[in-house]
């Protein structure tokens, strides 16, 4: 199953990374993939204003391990606001949501015939789009590696700065190696 | 089960199925020599280098959380002791294989200390005998720093500082946090 | 001569056993005066200190190999902002590595010692058999190539050269295939010639110079397609190393 390419947004909405995966594809301008960084950024963050009860669509089939005794296990309820804590209502609210280790609200998936742009956001706020073929499964698995590719790659290279363009050339790497181990 | 056993147990799980090591002493040594050459270019300023410590954890916490979090798989904590737990149980387990004693909360929920029994940063580690260090010096002053920075990549702003060090001579080594408020920037408004 | 003024330097906080109590002699005079006499250190009631703790404890000891990254990411940062180019940061990671290897190279001895006393006799004999300090290069060399690389990296180095040039008998190679401190490290295009592995050539240096042989020590890019970041320590020992190799060598000294 292809993996097309990704695309690394950084909390800003701003593009810090884009590669190919397969030969041929088509590519866009640095400029298109900069518009396209932004848009994306900017309709993520409308989605998830509009509808913050929107029900998700779950790209991650296994359940959260995350702390949260109060975590409803159904999507798409409203807020049990039974969290007696001093937190701001907009953190709660967030949390109620039964995946919180993907803030609730934004577009997460978007899909045509020919492939499907899956939207990972860290809690820190860095965005991962994944272009795939519309049918491949497990695309939660190879964002996981990603992130994990990243935060040993990028994070821990003295020579990063954060929220600038990713140019880490062992992060590339291991980034090809692991994706062509896998098919 | 709590929220401390429920995040001892994913600390732990981490730590032996997840987590890349190496020999401690490594670590150790290079942090050693981290605060060695901080106390040379402050010149014995030791008010600097704790400082100067500080702001390094927060660099490294930045960037740490993001390995913190892709490890993990946890998600946001509900409130502020869950925090305290995810910190103590999973942070400091799966980084420096230790899990600090979550301790003398206040009544609002918002200060808590984490007391140390052991210190792999300051393993095998005496102050320099010069009648300023034991009084001065925060060795371990980095861990403040991370904290600070790892928990405002996820929105909270805290300040973290410790109260005690076996190495001035103390009894326990106490580090104690306190949340100063949620960071709101990005989150949307609630509509409920 | 650099060496007494580096010495002096790496010993301002003491970390790491067997120098952990040495403190330097000027410094603490030159504070006696200017504060009222210390009494010594404190230590806590419970007598947790250094003293109080064995030795090999950490041993086998483990710890995560990202925290190692970050520490170590953070040196090189902090480094960067206070040198004027390549080489100058490269001679600062050389001299953060260095009083690691006089410290390591204490606890191999101690660690070597203690191994080969306890197969033979009782405890109380270890001060009565001093380990085998090398006193000719090549097993200097191995020391390095393969117990301080496993105490540092749980592995010995790759390969160990002697230079094939007549004119640089004094030039040895160590190498690394894929330094540990250089994992997650891309070193910008514009800096390529960097290796952040200097560090570790600080510590071949220490471990050198605290056995007695001057050398300098440095770390170079040598890649290969199936080893990116393979690393040649390459070392040069100074010419007293030299001519005192000779007369052990017509003596008969291995």
């Amino acid at each position: 199953m292809a993996v097309f390419s990704l695309i690394i947004i950084n909390k800003a909405g701003g593009l810090v990374y884009q590669r190919e995966f397969q030969p041929g594809l088509r590519k866009l301008s640095t400029n298109d993939y900069l518009v396209l960084a932004g848009t994306f950024h900017g309709v993520h963050a409308i989605t998830r204003s509009i509808t913050p009860k929107l029900p998700l669509v779950a790209t991650t089939t296994n359940p959260p391990i995350a702390p949260t005794t109060a975590t409803t296990p159904t999507p798409n309820v409203t807020s049990p606001s039974s969290t007696s804590t001093p937190t701001p209502s907009s953190s709660s609210s967030t949390y109620t949501y039964p995946n919180p280790g993907i803030p609730a609200t934004g577009l997460e998936c978007l899909e045509t015939d020919k492939f499907r742009l899956t939207c990972f956001q860290t809690l820190t706020g860095t965005k991962f789009l994944l272009f795939t073929e519309p049918t491949m499964v497990n695309i939660d698995v190879v964002m996981k590696k990603i992130y994990e590719l990243y935060a040993d790659f990028v994070m821990k290279n003295p020579f990063y700065q954060l929220e600038m363009p990713v140019r880490c050339e062992s992060f590339d790497r291991n980034l090809q190696g692991w994706l062509r181990g896998r098919t | 089960m709590s929220s401390a056993t429920k995040a001892s147990r994913i600390g732990e799980e981490l730590w032996k199925t997840r987590v890349d090591k190496v020999n401690a002493e490594l670590v150790t040594l290079t942090y050693g020599t981290i605060v060695a050459q901080l106390c040379q270019d402050y010149d014995g300023n030791y008010q600097e280098v704790n400082k100067q410590l500080e702001k390094m954890g927060y660099n490294i916490g930045m960037r740490l959380i993001e390995d913190f979090l892709a490890k993990s798989n946890v998600g946001r904590c509900a409130n502020f002791r869950e925090t305290a737990d995810m910190i103590s149980k999973v942070g400091f387990r799966i980084f420096l294989n230790i899990a600090p004693t979550v301790t003398n909360w206040t009544s609002d929920n918002n200060q808590f200390s984490l007391i140390f029994d052991e210190n792999p940063l300051a393993d095998f580690v005496e102050l320099p005998d010069d009648g300023r260090a034991q009084d001065e010096l925060w060795f371990s002053n980095i861990l403040c720093g991370v904290l600070r920075g790892a928990l405002e990549m996820v929105q909270m702003q805290i300040e973290a500082h410790f109260v005690s060090d076996v190495l001035r001579g103390d009894d326990t080594t106490e580090m104690r946090v306190s949340l100063v408020r949620y960071i709101e920037d990005e989150m949307p408004p609630d509509e409920e | 001569m650099t060496q007494p003024a580096r010495h002096a330097a790496m010993l301002s906080i003491s970390n790491g056993g067997p120098n952990a109590v040495a403190v330097d002699k000027q410094q603490s005079q030159h504070i006696h005066t200017q504060s009222q006499s210390s009494q010594g250190l404190r230590v806590p009631s419970n007598r947790k200190t250094i003293y109080d703790r064995h030795l090999n404890r950490s041993r086998s000891a483990e710890l995560s190999r990202a925290s190692f990254a970050f520490l170590f990411a953070e040196m090189v940062t902090y480094a960067q902002r206070r040198v004027t180019g390549i080489q100058d940061l490269e001679r600062r990671l050389n001299e953060q590595g260095y009083p690691l290897g006089l410290r390591l190279l204490d606890l191999l001895y101690y660690r070597t010692m203690a191994s080969s006393t306890s197969s033979s006799l009782s405890s109380s004999s270890t001060s009565a058999a001093p380990p085998n300090r090398p006193l000719r290069i090549l097993p200097l060399l191995h020391l390095i190539h393969g117990p301080l690389w496993r105490l540092l990296f749980n592995r010995p180095a790759d390969a160990l050269e002697h230079s094939v040039s007549p004119e640089t008998p004094n030039e040895y190679m160590i190498t690394d295939n894929d330094p540990l401190v250089n994992t997650y490290i891309s070193v910008p295009k514009e800096m390529s010639m960097l290796n952040c592995a200097a560090f570790v050539a600080g510590i071949i240096e220490g471990v050198c110079d605290g056995c007695g042989f001057e050398a300098k020590v440095t770390a170079h890019n040598q890649p290969t397609e199936m080893w990116p970041g393979r690393t040649i320590f390459l070392l040069r020992f100074g010419e007293s190393v030299m001519e005192r190799e000779k007369v052990l060598e017509r003596a008969g000294v291995k």
